[in-house]
């Protein structure tokens, strides 16, 4: 079958070098589109000059360091933070009946309550979303032997103010197994606040006998509302 | 009724694909796909976020979309924008008869088309970054949102050096979680492999409950625990595991992660170091970069705030752009009012760091794209309009000029 019945236009795309170039280039692109896996091994190593502004970096000794994680401070200290440094300190109001419990290399503040100290509230960060709202969430009702919200349920959440930031607030009554599994705790309540930021994550988790959280609820909130991070002289 | 027949014989397929590649059916079909195409897209924003969104539905040929559960493949943004640039300069351009009436459709036609190249011309060819300075701080270097790539440099014993090995963006960010791809070059002595790329991720102390959940070895008390990637894909923080195997020796294992880049202008970046022989080396998860032909100061970043809070009500920025043979430029950018110059085009974008209090240093941000096709747009747009313009007024002619006629022919 020839061209003779197509339009003279129809004769000018099949012959032009113009037309044919721009043909070969759609197909190009085609073509170009399915290579972009280069396969597990290949020379796409390349050297390159850094420019003047990204030729020094900071000599860290530990992974710790390397991913931001701040030396917490040993037991005892008043405050999160090394104190003499002037980095950024945790700075809170202790509610009435609360004390100060032993620090741990992931919490920085820890408090306990009730005539035997058997509440306790604790506040730990973590960089980058420090494993999710859900996982959290639904780890700390796992430890409560409640069932695991779905997401929607999660994004649901009611919100508390921390640091200035619009945090998830869940409460969820149960049989308090903590870390390490070391025994089951009957009627007892869990109170969490997590704020995922940029920054990191940081988690506010109170628990204790259902009634004994309850009459502390209102220091909870007081508690969390005081939260926040001074960069003043020691003290301050 | 005969019935018609098609003649299948390859010496008629350059006809019958004139004849699809033209018709009208063919124009119809692909703008309705692109209907549903936008649809869909414009839904899947809402879980996945923008430019996955983008992404997914507009710069790829093919697409599975799943409706209730059923998965349908779909043609993808891209080629049916280029099918429909194809049927355009072909039906509307070519095959069209040529005739002093059809010009403002013949120009109108040549309105959208610019459109389309446009559009092709950003998507392959155009950038956009950011570039942070603190006031005194002076750059030409511009760090992509989105796109982080491996960076192996030989250090001294200050933490400098002049250059570094790269492993590009492209090519790291195509690793699986769940794949390893061993990388070397003859500069290096070591080989090093890539045990998983995570697009999100967060290191974990071992000591920490949610490191029980976390896959992945544990690598000097931390484990790299994977994240869902954010609907913002620059919030992201991606991380690997990485292994460096020199000839002799045992291999070199460490986790990298992205946060461990910079999250200040000011900051210098923390890469993990190793030695192998006598030379130091370091490793990091960098952002992609590159520069601009010249250089930009920030000299004053002003801010201001409502009254009682710490909402910015204004901000901009005075700059003074330094380029080699040239005398400086100060000038001012402000919202709504970037900077454009040697194709290059920097807005403002915004200003840190996040949680600053009144009287706090701050520093500005400025978003930086080049696109060669940045006002495409605004010339198809006007071509267009001039076709259908001038496709009016023949309307207009001819409709007046039957009319007239019409009466006289009617009393003849």
């Amino acid at each position: 079958m020839s061209l003779q019945r197509l339009p003279a236009s129809a004769h000018f795309l099949m012959n032009s070098p113009v037309a044919k170039t721009a043909l070969c280039l759609l197909s190009g692109t085609f073509l170009l589109s399915a290579c972009t896996d280069s396969g597990p091994e290949g020379p796409e190593i390349v050297e390159q000059e850094l420019p003047s502004a990204h030729r020094t970096f900071k000599l860290v000794e530990t992974s710790r360091e390397r991913f931001r994680y701040q030396t917490r401070s040993g037991a005892g200290d008043a405050q999160a933070g090394s104190a003499d440094s002037g980095a950024p300190r945790l700075v809170y109001d202790t509610p009435k009946g609360w004390s100060e419990g032993t620090k741990s290399m992931m919490r920085d503040i820890n408090m306990t309550f009730g005539e035997n100290g058997e509440g306790e509230c604790y506040v730990a960060r973590l960089p980058g979303a420090g494993g999710g709202l859900a996982a959290n969430v639904n780890r700390w009702r796992g430890q409560m032997g409640a069932e695991p919200l779905t997401e929607g349920e999660i994004a649901a959440l009611p919100q508390k103010a921390l640091f200035g930031q619009p945090a998830s607030f869940m409460s969820v009554d149960g049989d308090f197994t903590g870390m390490g599994g070391a025994g089951t705790k009957s009627d007892y309540r869990l109170l969490g606040v997590i704020l995922s930021s940029d920054a990191g994550a940081v988690f506010v988790k109170m628990t204790g006998p259902r009634a004994l959280v309850e009459a502390n609820t209102k220091a909870f909130d007081q508690f969390v509302g005081s939260l926040d991070v001074s960069t003043g002289a020691p003290g301050s | 009724m005969a019935k018609k027949t098609i003649d299948w014989s390859p010496g008629n397929w350059p006809k019958l694909l004139f004849r699809f590649f033209t018709s009208f059916k063919l124009a119809t079909i692909v703008l309705a796909l692109m209907t549903v195409i936008t649809l869909f897209g414009t839904l899947d924003q809402v879980d996945n976020g923008l430019h996955a969104a983008k992404v997914k539905y507009f710069h790829s040929f093919f697409v599975i979309h799943k409706l209730w559960g059923f998965p349908l493949l779909l043609p993808g943004g891209l080629l049916l924008m280029l099918v429909l640039f194809v049927n355009m300069t072909m039906g509307a351009l070519i095959k069209v008869r040529k005739r002093w009436k059809g010009a403002g459709l013949l120009i109108s036609h040549f309105g959208m088309l610019m459109l389309l190249a446009g559009g092709f011309i950003t998507w392959a060819f155009s950038t956009d970054g950011y570039m942070a300075l603190y006031p005194g701080m002076k750059s030409n270097r511009v760090e992509s949102y989105r796109n982080w790539q491996l960076e192996i440099m030989p250090l001294d014993k200050d933490g400098k050096t002049e250059k570094a090995w790269i492993l590009p963006s492209d090519e790291l960010q195509s690793i699986r979680s769940d794949e390893q791809r061993t990388y070397q070059t003859g500069a290096l002595p070591f080989e090093i492999v890539i045990n998983g790329f995570s697009q999100n991720a967060t290191p974990i102390p071992v000591s920490a409950p949610m490191a029980a959940e976390a896959e992945g070895k544990e690598i000097d008390g931390f484990k790299l625990s994977q994240q869902k990637a954010s609907k913002e894909a620059e919030q992201n923080l991606p991380g690997c595991y990485v292994e460096f195997r020199p000839a002799e020796g045992d291999p070199i294992e460490a986790i990298l992660w992205s946060g461990s880049f910079r999250f200040d202008p000011r900051e210098n970046p923390m890469p993990f170091t190793f030695e192998v022989g006598d030379q130091k080396y370091g490793a990091l998860l960098a952002k992609k970069s590159w520069t601009v032909p010249f250089e930009v100061k920030l000299d004053e970043f002003i801010f201001e705030r409502h009254p009682g809070v710490s909402t910015a009500r204004n901000y901009e920025s005075r700059v003074t752009r330094f380029e080699s043979d040239k005398p400086d430029t100060p000038l001012e950018i402000k919202m709504n009012e970037p900077m454009r110059y040697a194709g290059y085009t920097f807005f403002q974008e915004s200003f840190g760091p996040s949680g600053s209090e009144p009287g706090d240093e701050m520093f500005s941000q400025f978003a930086v794209a080049n696109n060669p096709a940045d006002q495409w747009p605004l010339w198809s747009l006007v071509v267009t309009s001039i076709g259908l313009g001038i496709h009016f007024v023949i309307m207009l002619v001819t409709f007046t000029t039957r009319s007239k006629k019409a009466p006289a022919n009617a009393a003849s």
